[in-house]
């Protein structure tokens, strides 16, 4: 089995429980705990599970030693996805040219109410002042948002999962919430910058599909956001925590 | 404009995001530790400034830039699977941190696209104001 821990095998996973998450969900009809990336992450980590247990090893080192070297490749290709989103930006930039002063400001100030209902509804659940601290940075991409965390006494950890949770949820469940907020009524700019926040890049891949006003306004979101919660987490917390 | 039958060759223009990618990585090691701005984004504001100065034309990018914004979403399984190293972390604490994830990620997207559906709505406001005092002078 050694043999199979090659890149090969985590590119060949990868592929696979995608492709079978796409023909799931299109059988389904849209079922949205259906939609390819999550379907296709929960097969993955079963299949990686399965392996850890065939081979009496611990997930983590079946993980690690089958899925990860391919994984990073794949994995690699999302910085120059990240560059493109400038494409979608670029082709509506009159929207930005007229907007840019209402972007900022909803973003700093949306920005620092998000974190406030985010501290409180940690609160209310009772997480400890580590995870707490770990929640706070979410609207920044993962890669942000991890050093942030550790600046303020997150475990970066935390953050990661978190990020990677919202971009899931995003994508799955994007259309319902959009549906049941009545997020239609508000602006199309609104809404590319809401979903360019909560799903990161693919809040924004999402957006593009909804329409070019909210794909070129969510591929600004994901950059600025990522600097607003760079300068306000370390002062909230400071000022709150 | 361009010859549109005229596809930039796909070498050139993965060339065009690699050296990209190469100089936001510089800058990007720039930025303190306490300030992080990752490649990425850095790299996404020189694409979009060069789109701006005319230096790289749409066509040279479009094609690429289109696709790879058509795969992020495999392009993020990766990240996902990635969360069987966490399962323990999961498992002790986290069911109440995945609850409260999903609350956050409501809270930010219904919250950012009030508040700009309310700045909008200001700045039209305004607008029309402007119109009117125009009118009247």
């Amino acid at each position: 089995m050694n043999g199979l821990a090659t890149p090969f095998t985590g590119i060949l996973i990868s592929i696979l429980v995608y492709l079978i998450g796409v023909w799931l969900f299109k059988k389904s009809r849209g079922f949205f705990l259906f939609t390819p990336l999550l379907a296709g992450m929960v097969l993955g980590i079963i299949i990686l599970i399965l392996i850890g247990k065939y081979m009496n090893v611990s997930t983590i080192t079946a993980y690690k030693s089958f899925y990860k070297p391919g994984g990073d490749i794949i994995f690699w290709f999302l910085n120059p996805a990240t560059v493109a989103f400038a494409i979608p930006l670029y082709r509506r930039n009159d929207v930005f040219k007229k907007y840019w002063v209402d972007v900022l400001l909803t973003l700093f100030i949306g920005g620092f109410i998000s974190l406030f209902g985010i501290h409180m509804i940690s609160k209310l659940f009772g997480l400890s002042r580590v995870s707490i601290a770990s929640m706070l940075p979410q609207g920044a991409t993962t890669a942000v948002a991890m050093p942030i965390a550790k600046s303020i006494g997150g475990d970066p950890a935390v953050t990661a999962m978190v990020c990677i949770l919202n971009a899931v949820i995003i994508y799955a469940l994007a259309e319902f919430l959009i549906k049941i907020f009545k997020l239609n009524r508000a602006s199309k700019v609104g809404i590319g910058l809401g979903l360019g926040t909560s799903g990161h890049t693919i809040g924004s891949a999402k957006a593009v599909q909804l329409g070019s006003v909210q794909g070129a306004m969510a591929s600004v979101a994901v950059v600025v956001i990522a600097l607003v919660m760079d300068i306000l987490v370390p002062i909230y917390a400071r000022l709150f925590m | 404009m361009d010859n549109k039958d005229k596809k930039t060759p796909l070498l050139v223009q993965m060339g065009i995001f690699a050296a990209i990618l190469f100089v936001s990585q510089i800058i990007s090691s720039l930025f303190p530790p306490t300030f992080v701005v990752p490649a990425p984004l850095i790299g996404m504001i020189i694409l979009y400034l060069l789109l701006l100065t005319h230096v790289v034309k749409l066509s040279q990018v479009e094609n690429l830039g289109d696709s790879l914004i058509g795969l992020i979403s495999f392009l993020f399984i990766p990240s996902g699977i990635q969360l069987a190293g966490s399962l323990k972390l999961i498992q002790n604490e986290g069911v109440k941190d995945v609850v409260v994830t999903v609350f956050a990620t409501i809270i930010l997207l219904v919250v950012i696209t009030y508040c700009g559906a309310f700045f909008i709505k200001i700045h039209r406001g305004l607008e029309k104001n402007m119109d009117k005092r125009g009118e009247q002078k």
